[in-house]
């Protein structure tokens, strides 16, 4: 009986890690392309810009109410954007053209 | 971790919301923005460096020119593109065409520092080439045109380059008898106009590939097509040299947009993204085919050489905040620049001559 209470507790706390992370939808960005095109979000929501490629990133968005930019993002990083409007947002990559996708954000 | 990106970040990043053509416009700070946290490590265990084989199938030559399907191929408005190309009746002075600064003597760039417009004026930019324009995901060397179709009329329009507007220059082409009939069959129900003219032009230009090069021949399995210094350049160009983190590909661009250090004064991109530090003095990368040919080279045509641009590199250029992180000193040897050269020159086509078309009177 002793031994079942860390066992919940460290299950309980698994659980809980797993919640938190489940809450952010996260975008790589290996081989110059965003891992998704189309995203949703809810108001309040943030999303995780993790750079898994091998060169800088620099993610940002110009439009109007979630405006954000990254700047240089270096390889091994991960940064969480919180979208405060709604609307559709276009991300981009700064440095690379070809890199767009389209955030949706909902009430 | 070199860069903590904290919340006030935001700050740097209002904007008004994006206009059309890919360019950004900076305003004013406003109050609704994303809130960045901030920036942690991420763990992406280790990559295993590619094999050789591996490598070589990156490179491959695409078997097809990509058409959008707004303006798709046809050879008749390839051919009326190519007549208007090598027309000098479409600049104001009926002196210039896009062959003037485009030329295919010199791998469809001008072999000069930088160009010679309107009234013999020098530009403040090289004249990129045109080589394989097809595959280009945005167009100027500062990005500001979205298309090859708007990047026709660019040139054209502007005051220090053929200066001419378009109106006059639809004048300018009623006034040859022989110019209506061709679009009027290339474009039926449009006829002759800024837009079909800029259609043709462009179509004509997605034609314009750069051969078949010794290092195609190599790439498909022929060992004695490229040296053993032009194969061991290969190596440092995507090893410790690292030319492949912008020059990738077939073309040899990802047309990203870099400071590389020049000492030049023009801001480049950072015209167009003003908040944004990195595109301050920031240029797009462009492909290295024909390259031996199109000499001198970076977007100001400051350097004279290949081996200049490899000690460019080597070297870092001006460190300053725009600068890209990929510029570092790389530390190359005298070989290992002389290699890179070679492999380079691997890149340059037997190119068949281009026949000047004969134009409509």
């Amino acid at each position: 009986m002793r031994k079942l209470i860390p066992v919940t507790i460290a299950v309980l706390a698994g659980l809980s890690a797993g919640a938190l992370a489940a809450a952010n939808q996260e975008i790589h960005q290996k081989g110059r392309v965003f891992s998704s095109e189309n995203v949703t979000l809810k108001k309040g929501d943030a999303l995780t810009f993790i750079n898994d490629d091998s060169i800088p990133h620099n993610i940002m968005s110009a439009s109007k109410g979630n405006e954000f930019n990254l700047g240089s993002q270096a390889p091994g990083a991960a940064t969480d954007v919180t979208f405060k409007e709604a609307g559709d947002v276009q991300v981009i990559c700064a440095i690379h053209p070809r890199m767009k996708m389209m955030v949706k954000v909902t009430d | 971790m070199r860069e903590f990106i904290s919340a006030r970040s935001m700050l740097l990043a209002s904007a008004v919301a994006a206009s059309s053509l890919g360019v950004f416009g900076f305003a004013t700070i406003t109050l609704g923005a994303a809130i960045v946290g901030e920036t942690r490590r991420v763990d992406l265990g280790q990559k295993a460096a590619a094999g050789l084989d591996a490598l070589k199938a990156q490179y491959k030559r695409p078997a097809t020119i990509p058409f959008p399907k707004e303006n798709p191929y046809t050879p008749e408005k390839a051919a009326l593109g190519k007549k208007l190309y090598f027309d000098t009746r479409i600049s104001v002075t009926s002196a210039q065409s896009c062959a003037s600064c485009h030329s295919p003597g010199y791998g469809w760039g001008d072999g000069l520092a930088v160009g010679v417009g309107h009234g013999m004026n020098k530009l403040g930019r090289h004249s990129p080439t045109v080589v394989n324009a097809a595959w280009g995901a945005i167009f100027m060397w500062d990005g500001r045109l979205a298309t090859l179709e708007e990047q026709a009329l660019g040139p054209i329009q502007a005051e220090g380059e053929m200066n001419m507007p378009l109106d006059k220059l639809m004048q300018r082409l009623a006034s040859i008898p022989e110019y209506k009939p061709i679009f009027d069959a290339v474009f039926p129900g449009e006829g002759m106009s800024p837009k079909t003219l800029a259609k043709a032009i462009a179509t004509y230009e997605r034609t314009i590939v750069s051969e078949r090069a010794p290092f195609d021949a190599w790439i498909e399995g022929d060992e004695r097509a490229i040296s053993p210094e032009a194969k061991r350049g290969f190596a440092l160009f995507n090893g410790k040299a690292q030319c492949v983190t912008c020059h990738e590909g077939w073309n040899f661009t990802n047309d990203g947009f870099q400071d590389i250090g020049l000492a030049s004064q023009d801001i480049g991109r950072g015209e167009y993204m003003p908040g944004v530090v990195k595109m301050k003095h920031a240029f797009k990368t462009p492909g290295l085919r024909e390259i031996g040919r199109r000499s001198p080279y970076m977007h100001d045509g400051s350097l004279p050489t290949l081996e200049a641009v490899v000690d460019h590199y080597n070297h870092g250029g001006v460190d300053r905040p725009s600068r890209s992180d990929l510029m570092q000193p790389l530390g190359l040897t005298a070989d290992e620049k002389a290699d890179l050269v070679a492999f380079m020159k691997t890149l340059d086509s037997n190119l068949n001559p281009t026949a000047v078309p004969v134009l409509p009177r």
